[in-house]
């Protein structure tokens, strides 16, 4: 026998990438610590979702940014005085795709491939395996295995920026994949973010986010921690399901006025649900962009095979190819 | 360190694929972007080797292909055309190697440079360098003149042609009156060609009766496309066109409707047809040669060469003059009939059934060989085909003709014209010989005098300077030794059914399926020195082929027979030549 009880909905995401909402150890109830001020564009009391302003017309190119990363191998350093440190190989690729919406065509309009070697050993040298270089990357501290992967973000995020550089214009709208952090200065630019780790707004304010419809968003809104800024959430085409199926944060910098910040909001309302993916096609459907989809296929091909790298590490490491 | 995500231009058209197979004999190759490989281009590219000197792999695209690169799904394509997903159109051509030089068939190098070949390795590719005598055959699919190696159609190496295709779409006698255009024309066989004749039986319509005059349809471009191959446009100078006798007329004017003047009839005299033997052309029926009665043929014919005399026009056995073949066959049926003569004129051993057979099927060929067989015309009115004294093209004109007397005609011809050759003795002069619908006369099934021939021709012809121009809707229908003694094949629009017949192994798949759709004008040649057959298109006919077409009839046209004929000849020196004393 059931009992009637709450209605249930299934993540539209697959099991393997969390799920979209993700509220941390903290629960879901508990608050964000973070300094929110709800009262930027319309007052707490007041909000409600907006849609769609009349007039505002999607940018002819929008530029979306991504990168991604592998470790090739872990590796342990042999040191002089007997000890070791551990050390991951690792490959990143930082790309752009310019959706030329007016034109019908998406390009990768830049992407780049770097390798490192990150580790604290004092003593490391660069790694040649076959054709390929990994340069190293000195990591403070005590560089516990564990915390590696996390550093290869800083030389993945400096390559992300250069190549987006590359491929701007006038006009243009520049989407990042994740959070916006060092990126802020950027003109035009708008951080997207897909999975919802902090709950910024009280139980209330959250009801009018949850009770988004597909294609609205809800009032801009101000974070104020270190890396915050102007943000609001917005609900992609979505079927009917979970509160928050299909529900991102976009975030862009602190710097702009709140008009600019509210412009730039109803901007996105009218270029992001366009991107969105379809659920059979992508397990993140819809909060993966089908470009940034497109991009991260493509970025993991120029990373070169994995097995191919590994054994070139490999046997690079037995031949002692490692210079010192 | 960073590495850039995308290649330097590729200087070439493209690269030698990885991620397929690269062999000796095929490869694929990533085409660069802004390049474009079509079927058939000439590509070539090369491998280097450590201890020795680079190999270069030539090849001909036999296939392309383009796809997105980055797509998952079907549907992916309105995601990439409405500019949402990155993705990259990459065409890729598949290379069938056509020569590898030095022979050492090594790889190429998956990411080698593919050039397009022109000009000089163009030719290395397609072995043109290595022909000593080239004769251009079309432009190929670039634009460029496509060559056929003269040893193998004069005989030096191999002779013979074979063309297959839908009659109407393929153009099949088109090709092969272009490929005698050029072989007369472009001055590759040197004197040879000046000797060299052409024995064409014109089958369907009276299209190739016009093969004198000039087309009038011919443009400025075409004129263009005949000298890019090195010839002029213009009619062959010198044909002589035969027809056969109108039926019932007693002139013996020949039985054409458009063209009226410079055709000439052909008939054999009885005297002929009994001294030479000609009976069992008669019965050229495929499965005859199995029957009883071919008995009674041989005895009749040997009995007509024994008996028969000339008298004035006709023959005269036994005391009776005989004026015509109706009267023949009636005198011979007659004599077979009765008792007393049966034994002499059939053999003595055989049933009156047998007889009754042959019989049946003689009163049978009346009709259709009676204008043929004339003993009612002057004996020395030239009448017979003869390439060695006629023009340098003869058209011998069989459409109006039912199947049994096309057969006698053909049958008959080529005999005589073979046996002239073997008496001759030497090659040359050659002689081409066009025949259409060869699946008529040398069917894959049984046997027939006219099969004989051909099969004759197709084994021996190659060393008697005889050459078989053989068309064909299905050569899976010819006599197999027929087609496989034929070095060039050449194929036009196949129908889907034949296309998939082991005759037509030579071609690789993707032409198989092209030639379900060639183009009129467009051929798929295979000759022993290339490995892939190469895809052509001849140029438009500089000749008419249909009476609206044709321009000024050339003056040679307005003679008429009688005006051939040495009015002061002497009566009964049969033709006269300067060698006999006139009186």
């Amino acid at each position: 026998m059931t009992t009637p009880g709450a209605r249930f909905y299934v993540d539209g995401w697959d099991p393997s990438y969390g799920a979209s909402f993700e509220a941390a150890a903290t629960g879901p109830a508990a608050p964000s610590s973070a300094q929110v001020e709800t009262d930027a564009e319309l007052p707490a009391v007041d909000w409600r979702a907006i849609d769609v302003r009349p007039g505002v017309r999607a940018p002819n190119v929008v530029l979306l940014v991504d990168g991604v990363r592998r470790i090739d191998a872990s590796i342990w350093t042999a040191e002089e005085d007997g000890g070791s440190f551990p050390g991951v190989a690792a490959s990143y690729a930082a790309g752009v795709v310019r959706c030329d919406l007016e034109r019908g065509a998406a390009q990768l309009a830049g992407a780049r491939v770097g390798r490192g070697l990150f580790t604290a050993s004092p003593s490391a040298q660069e790694v040649v395996a076959g054709s390929i270089r990994y340069p190293v990357h000195r990591v403070s501290g005590t560089g516990e295995l564990a915390k590696l992967p996390t550093a290869v973000q800083a030389p993945l995020t400096a390559l992300e920026v250069a190549v987006s550089d590359a491929a701007r214009t006038d006009g243009d709208l520049l989407v990042v994949d994740g959070p916006l952090r060092s990126r802020r200065n950027l003109p035009r630019t708008l951080g997207y973010i897909k999975t919802q780790h902090s709950q910024y707004l009280d139980a209330r304010l959250t009801a009018v986010v949850t009770g988004l419809a597909s294609g609205q968003r809800s009032p801009v809104f101000r974070v104020g921690t270190a890396w915050g800024g102007w943000s609001w959430y917005l609900r992609l085409p979505v079927l009917a399901g979970a509160p928050w199926a299909g529900i991102v944060r976009v975030e862009c910098s602190p710097d702009l006025d709140i008009s600019e910040a509210v412009e730039l909001a109803d901007l996105s309302l009218v270029t992001l649900p366009r991107f969105a993916s379809t659920p059979y096609k992508d397990p993140r459907a819809p909060q993966n962009l089908i470009p940034i989809a497109g991009l991260e296929r493509r970025l993991r091909a120029l990373l070169g095979d994995s097995r191919l790298l590994h054994r070139a590490l490999t046997a690079a490491a037995r031949t002692g190819t490692t210079r010192r | 360190m960073t590495d850039d995500g995308f290649d330097a231009p590729v200087e070439g058209v493209g690269r030698v694929l990885g991620t397929a197979d690269a062999t000796p004999l095929q490869f694929w190759a990533a085409v660069s972007p802004g390049s474009y490989l079509q079927l058939d281009d000439v590509v070539v590219t090369r491998r280097e080797l450590p201890d020795r000197e680079p190999v270069t792999i030539a090849g001909v695209v036999t296939q392309v292909r383009a796809r997105h690169e980055g797509a998952q799904f079907d549907s992916d394509v309105f995601a990439i055309a409405d500019g949402t997903l990155p993705a990259q159109v990459q065409e890729a051509a598949e290379v069938t190697t056509t020569r590898v030089d030095p022979e050492f068939y090594v790889p190429p190098t998956p990411g080698a440079v593919v050039h397009r070949a022109e000009g000089d390795a163009r030719a290395r590719a397609l072995h043109f360098d290595r022909m000593e005598r080239r004769i251009p055959m079309g432009m190929g699919r670039d634009g460029v003149p496509v060559y056929l190696n003269a040893d193998f159609l004069d005989g030096t190496r191999g002779a013979h042609v074979s063309i297959s295709g839908i009659s109407g779409v393929a153009t099949k006698t088109s090709f092969a009156t272009f490929l005698l255009y050029s072989v007369f024309r472009s001055g590759v066989l040197g004197g040879d060609a000046v000797n060299a004749k052409a024995l064409i039986f014109n089958v369907k319509g009276e299209d190739l009766l016009f093969l004198d005059h000039p087309n009038a349809r011919l443009d400025d471009a075409t004129r263009a496309g005949y000298a890019k191959l090195g010839l002029d446009a213009g009619a062959f100078p010198d044909v002589r066109v035969y027809a056969p006798p109108r039926v019932g007329d007693s002139s013996g004017t020949p039985d054409v409707s458009s063209r009226l003047t410079g055709v000439d009839s052909f008939y054999w005299t009885l005297a002929e047809f009994c001294a030479d033997r000609l009976l069992p052309y008669v019965f050229a029926d495929a499965d005859d040669e199995r029957q009883q009665y071919t008995m009674v043929v041989h005895s009749v014919t040997a009995h007509l060469a024994r008996y028969a005399q000339p008298a004035d026009g006709g023959v005269s056995i036994d005391g009776v003059r005989l004026g015509g073949y109706a009267e023949l066959v009636d005198h011979i049926v007659e004599q077979l009939n009765d008792d007393e003569t049966r034994s002499e004129w059939a053999g003595s051993a055989v049933g009156l059934g047998t007889v009754n057979a042959f019989a049946r099927r003689l009163i049978g060929s009346k009709k259709d060989l009676g204008r043929l067989i004339r003993g009612d015309l002057a004996t020395r009115r030239p009448h017979s085909i003869n390439t060695a004294e006629s023009a340098q093209v003869t058209v011998v004109d069989l459409h109006n003709l039912p199947d049994r007397a096309q057969r006698f005609v053909v049958g008959v011809t080529l005999r005589s014209e073979f046996e002239r050759k073997e008496k001759a003795g030497t090659a040359k002069p050659l002689l081409f010989v066009v025949l259409d619908e060869l699946n008529k006369y040398a069917p894959r099934e049984g046997s027939s005098p006219i099969k004989e021939v051909l099969l004759d021709i197709a084994e021996r012809g190659r060393s008697l300077g005889v050459v078989l121009v053989g068309a064909q809707q299905t050569a899976s229908e010819v006599e197999r030794r027929i087609v496989t003694n034929s070095a060039i094949r050449v194929v036009g629009r196949l129908d889907p059914a034949e296309a998939s017949r082991p005759e037509y192994g030579f071609l690789p798949p993707a032409q198989r399926q092209r030639a379900l759709l060639a183009k009129p004008g467009t051929m798929f040649v295979n000759q022993p020195d290339i490995p892939v057959p190469l895809c052509l298109e001849f140029p438009f006919p500089a000749w008419a082929t249909r009476v609206s077409e044709a321009g000024h009839p050339p003056s040679q046209t307005l003679r008429s027979i009688t005006q051939t004929a040495d009015p002061f000849a002497v009566v009964g020196s049969a033709g006269g030549t300067d060698d006999d004393i006139p009186f």
